[in-house]
């Protein structure tokens, strides 16, 4: 297990977001844009001091997308001597660490995201989105007829690891549903959220059944929004006139799985556990004492096994957990009475940005502007982004 | 008819399977279901079975991989039903089983497959199944299918 050489010594000093919506007529580029320029006018610094670029996607030369090539190219920045293409949990921890080794001072992260045209009918009718699917970086050959490679890259083995976990430990979908209703609820007291209306129990189960037992109401919205983040130095950082955010210590994780995800590990092997092993390693802030959590709800149950395998609870116990954490008073999770979830609504709620929306509502409530929405006091943030196949990242931010 | 080939070239296979990224870790595969025969990479040093398709034993760094063909043997593992395809235009009238079957030759060694002559409803973790093949156009592809009296 790695050491952390670097614990407070990279700042988050700059946020920005554009509006969620199903459909903004908008482009990747477009979309990153908007939240980079908001990021880095927060962060009140001129943009030729940015000198790394995290872009989205996977490929540098892709073209129309948020790349690192195009936003550099568009944003006017003169030389960086540092940029990736990244995504899911890892886009922010591999730009952070570039500030750690050195490679650059302060960098740029943006991460886009489009309703593609496998996600509903109206946007499988519009013909831009088409058109980003027909050029999209697929990079396999899923959709090539053999049934045997339905799983690469899928969410049906994420159902069929929800109908395995309830056999395996015996239980039921609790613990899907309340996060799902946790989500919701904040969800409902954030503006910028799509969906505003909150559920209930009886809602999430009578939703619409997709991949048995994996039902609507457990999946995030595909939205059209964007995120972006600076990051620099802690000593930069002081010097600027914003609140800086530490990150306190970070991991990221993976398993020989591979990409066939039907060749998954037991369920307290899977990535997120390898993530999870190596931010215990490394913080001195430890579950319980998170004031807020962050689980990653691309699906349900991606959240609950972070939960689970961060230790908030043994695994398996993930529903009886949540259940009994419920503040009855605010409809939300408190769990152990203090630490509050997906503050924002997370993707089942805002919407579906990769993770990259729970780096920049732990951001926000750390910085202790969140007005009516503000967490009291909070003064740490655990956010735990991915997929408990492949790129899951373990974040912990502190302000003094 | 589909299966019923003898030896296949490259060029056969490659016509066969124009969708899927043919290339010289996979072909093989490709050309033992054109033939009816489910096959996997083995490791011929060490007896290990390898897949997706990789040109190298993990286990013991062996270059002496072949494809071998299994005994179509194994139990469900994780299973789903679809109730909706990715393409938002195609509907289902009735869930798809889909079930990732841990083959009897090696634990962990899981085959993505439908399943069929089994109603959704009596699909249970661990059951016994057994190889069978589904005729799509010019195509065979894996199916697996209950055993007939298997325990669990």
């Amino acid at each position: 297990m790695g050491l952390n050489r670097h614990k407070d010594t990279i700042a988050v000093i700059g946020v920005g977001s554009t509006p969620y919506g199903r459909d903004l007529q908008s482009s990747h580029l477009s979309l990153g844009l908007e939240a980079a320029t908001k990021a880095i006018r927060d962060a009140g610094i001129d943009k030729q001091q940015v000198d790394g670029i995290c872009g989205s996607g996977m490929t540098p030369l892709a073209q129309g997308g948020a790349g690192f090539l195009s936003l550099q190219g568009s944003l006017g920045i003169e030389r960086i001597t540092w940029g990736l293409n990244s995504w899911l949990g890892g886009a922010f921890v591999h730009a952070a660490g570039a500030v750690a080794a050195g490679l650059c001072d302060t960098v740029l992260v943006v991460q886009t995201y489009m309703r593609e045209i496998s996600m509903s009918r109206s946007a499988a009718a519009d013909p831009y989105r088409q058109k980003l699917q027909q050029f999209a970086d697929i990079g396999s050959d899923i959709e090539g007829g053999d049934f045997a490679k339905r799983w690469l890259h899928s969410g049906e083995p994420y159902a069929a690891w929800m109908r395995r976990y309830m056999h395996d430990y015996g239980t039921n979908k609790d613990a899907f549903a309340y996060m799902a209703v946790n989500n919701r609820m904040h969800g409902s007291r954030n503006p910028a959220a799509v969906m505003q209306t909150p559920i209930t129990l009886d809602d999430y189960h009578n939703s619409r059944m997709i991949w048995e037992p994996m039902q609507m109401l457990d999946m995030d919205v595909p939205v059209d929004c964007a995120e972006a983040h600076v990051i620099t130095t802690a000593e930069r950082a002081r010097d600027l006139d914003v609140k800086p955010v530490y990150i306190h210590a970070m991991s990221l994780g993976g398993t020989r799985v591979g990409e066939f995800y039907e060749n998954s590990l037991p369920w307290t092997e899977n990535a997120h556990w390898v993530a999870a092993a190596g931010i215990k390693a490394r913080s001195d802030i430890q579950v319980p004492d998170v004031d807020l959590l962050y689980p990653y709800d691309g699906y349900t149950i991606d959240a609950v096994g972070c939960v689970e395998a961060m230790g908030w609870c043994k695994p398996g116990e993930c529903g009886d957990f949540l259940k009994s954490n419920w503040d009855p008073v605010d409809n939300i999770l408190k769990l152990n009475g203090h630490t509050q979830v997906s503050t924002h609504g997370g993707g089942l709620a805002l919407g579906r940005a990769g993770g990259a929306n729970f780096y920049s509502e732990a951001v926000r409530q750390l910085r202790g502007n969140e007005g009516a929405r503000q967490v009291a006091g909070a003064k740490s943030a655990l956010i735990n982004i991915g997929s408990f196949f492949h790129d899951p990242s373990a974040v912990m931010l502190r302000v003094d | 008819m589909p299966g019923n080939y003898g030896p296949l070239d490259d060029a056969h296979v490659f016509e066969l399977y124009p969708g899927i990224q043919l290339n010289r870790d996979n072909i093989e595969h490709y050309r033992g279901l054109a033939q009816g025969r489910l096959t996997i990479n083995r490791c011929h040093d060490c007896h290990h079975w390898i897949y997706p398709h990789r040109p190298m034993c993990p286990e013991c760094w062996g270059w002496n991989v072949t494809p071998e063909e299994v005994s179509g043997e194994g139990k469900v593992f994780m299973f789903t039903l679809l109730y909706q395809l990715r393409d938002p235009k195609s509907m289902i009238h009735e869930p798809v089983p889909v079930a990732a079957v841990e083959l009897a030759e090696q634990k962990g060694l899981r085959y993505l497959a439908r399943m069929v002559d089994c109603a959704p409803e009596d699909i249970t973790h661990d059951m016994p199944v057994r190889l069978t093949w589904l005729e799509e156009g010019d195509n065979l592809w894996p199916a697996f299918a209950p055993v007939p009296g298997g325990q669990r």
